[in-house]
């Protein structure tokens, strides 16, 4: 990699015009509507986040590192288990991708800025008054959610004061969700830079785009049920109180209706910017670039009809489980199409690993095993076996953690000598890789084997029999929580100062977009006069 | 017009308005229609 010491980057920040200058103080923060400011408030606000979540995930593998009741009142470890899902889910993952997006989706399509973007900052202070919310319900009397982040009836009905707080927070994430969506299909739709068509445009900008359309459609969904759920606890409905005349599955329904489209929601993005590193650092095009989209789109359109599949051992209709059981299959062919580009893009390619690319690979392989336990649950008499065990717990974790989570990682590997001007300290970003990778199959390998014997999830206890691999889960929790540490230092050291980026950043690499054809840090106000694209 | 140069004409503005709408609309028929349908299936069974 080389880099370009004599870059005219960062005077191109401040060359434009005099107002090209970010407010001072907080008015900068509070009032900010530069979809740079903004991006970089969700992208820390994500951080902040991820470490809330992670302290939560450690209280959980710190209690079950022994069986026997250790640390904490049995209450306490539901609520951990709970809170951990809704600060990981709607705190860290979601708002790294909006940051992402908020960042990159504009200069990746030559915009001077996000459509909306009053509304953008609307979307995002609503998020830390979200959160508070949320997280003070650990204070109040009766105790945080407890009864999982599915909030599953008549369970969750049984929650204290911290009820309608959590509805409430829901609500606001929700709010800020769908308005970031709009946001990007707005821009996306009204904004492209002249001879930007759509077959044209950055794949990670197509992920954004579909994945903004999931969020549309879903999140007002969960609002609904969370709404109902509200006027069952305080207003004596029965939407979905059996004793009433309700229907406590049909919660379930609605809400596997928004629960699944989330997950892709979760991992779109994801896909999109595996497919902008992969080609950079094996200086090859993205191999079948239209199919992707057409991949994206399709695992997209099948989110929608595949709920079901959380609910077999509910009881349904053999036709239904049938139904939903070669659905969720079908996922696996688009999937499929994507993990062989991916493949196929880095065959014969000259491959040199950054930590951005270390990520990506990562993310190839242990993507793929979630995957492909994923399928595995989607096997109606297998799932009877495995629902309710810790094979769950390392299926979905291993499609978010070294999926999603580690997409966000190099993707700020990839991007962040553009935003800040400076490259990053290679040896220690290279070493929080190779801890996150080891340390994050010592905690979620093991817990295919616990779930397999049986081990069932969301309990404080277990029987003597699983101790080995909890330790093992455990220690790799430890490891892995101590790891991104390092994540914090690269970044700090990366924001503070270091070598110069140059504009393209990965000069050797020649990586292809609008984005790299802006000085780093790009200023200010980027693309005021629109590109022309070729 | 280019579509960058949207938001600094008035028929560029209306456009962007007028598709945040339509998606705001969007997602209010859901919430608004998930609950209207729950309360339909509860008084006519």
């Amino acid at each position: 990699m080389a880099h370009d010491h004599t870059s005219h980057a960062h005077h191109g920040a401040h060359d434009d015009h005099h107002h090209d200058e970010p407010a001072k103080g907080i008015k900068r923060w509070l009032f900010a509507t530069n979809h740079k400011d903004i991006g970089t408030m969700y992208l820390v606000f994500s951080l902040i986040m991820f470490f809330v979540g992670g302290s939560m995930a450690m209280v959980i593998r710190a209690e079950l590192f022994h069986p026997g009741m250790q640390l904490v009142h049995p209450e306490f470890f539901n609520e951990m288990t709970t809170n951990h899902a809704l600060v990981m889910i709607f705190g860290a993952v979601m708002p790294a991708f909006v940051g992402l997006a908020n960042w990159m989706v504009p200069l990746q399509v030559g915009a001077p800025d996000m459509a909306l973007p009053r509304m953008n900052n609307f979307s995002f202070w609503i998020l830390p008054f979200a959160f508070t919310l949320l997280l003070s319900t650990l204070l109040v009397p009766g105790g945080a959610a407890a009864g999982g982040w599915t909030l599953y009836p008549p369970l969750s009905l049984q929650t204290g004061d911290a009820f309608p707080m959590l509805i409430f927070a829901i609500h606001m994430m929700g709010a800020s969700s769908i308005m970031g969506a709009i946001n990007v299909i707005v821009t996306i739709m009204n904004m492209r830079a002249p001879g930007m068509t759509l077959l044209k445009m950055p794949i990670f900008c197509w992920s954004w785009l579909i994945t903004a359309y999931l969020l549309i459609a879903v999140m007002p969904v969960l609002a609904g049920a969370v709404t109902m759920l509200l006027t069952d606890h305080f207003f004596k409905t029965s939407f979905f109180n059996a004793a009433g005349g309700g229907d406590p599955i049909m919660f379930e329904h609605i809400f596997w209706f928004f629960g699944h489209p989330e997950v892709y929601i979760m991992i779109l993005p994801a896909f999109g910017i595996i497919s902008e590193i992969l080609p950079t650092f094996a200086r090859k095009p993205l191999f079948g670039a239209t199919s992707m989209i057409y991949a994206i789109a399709s695992i997209a359109f099948l989110s929608f009809i595949v709920w079901g599949h959380h609910m077999f051992v509910d009881g349904m209709p053999l036709a239904a489980q049938i139904f939903y059981m070669i659905s969720t299959m079908l996922i696996a062919v688009p999937t499929g199409v994507k993990v062989f580009n991916w493949t196929a893009t880095l065959w014969r390619g000259s491959i040199t690993f950054e930590p951005p690319m270390l990520f990506a690979l990562s993310f190839l392989f242990l993507f793929t095993i979630g995957g492909f336990s994923g399928l595995m649950l989607a096997i109606v008499p297998v799932d009877f076996q495995y629902n309710q065990t810790y094979f769950v717990v390392a299926h979905f974790h291993y499609v978010l953690v070294p999926g999603a989570i580690f997409a966000i990682m190099g993707a700020v590997y990839y991007w962040i000598p553009k935003w800040t001007g400076h490259m990053y300290n290679m040896t220690l970003a290279k070493t929080h890789f190779w801890l996150s990778t080891i340390f994050v199959n010592v905690l979620f390998f093991p817990q295919h084997f616990l779930g397999l014997a049986g081990m069932p999830r969301r309990i404080p206890d277990y029987a003597v029999q699983f101790t080995d691999w909890n330790m093992v889960s455990s220690i790799g929790g430890f490891g892995f929580g101590l790891s991104q540490i390092l994540f914090v230092i690269v970044i700090v050291q990366c924001v503070r100062g270091g070598q110069k980026a140059s504009a393209k950043v990965w000069d050797d690499a020649r990586p292809t977009g609008l984005e790299w054809t802006l000085p780093s840090p790009p200023p200010y106000h980027s693309f005021t006069t629109a590109p022309e694209v070729p | 017009m280019s579509a960058a140069e949207t938001d600094k004409t008035p028929s560029g503005r209306r456009r962007i308005r007028n598709t945040a709408l339509a998606l705001m609309s969007v997602a209010l028929a859901f919430y608004f229609g998930i609950i209207a349908l729950l309360v339909y299936r509860g008084t006519h069974h």
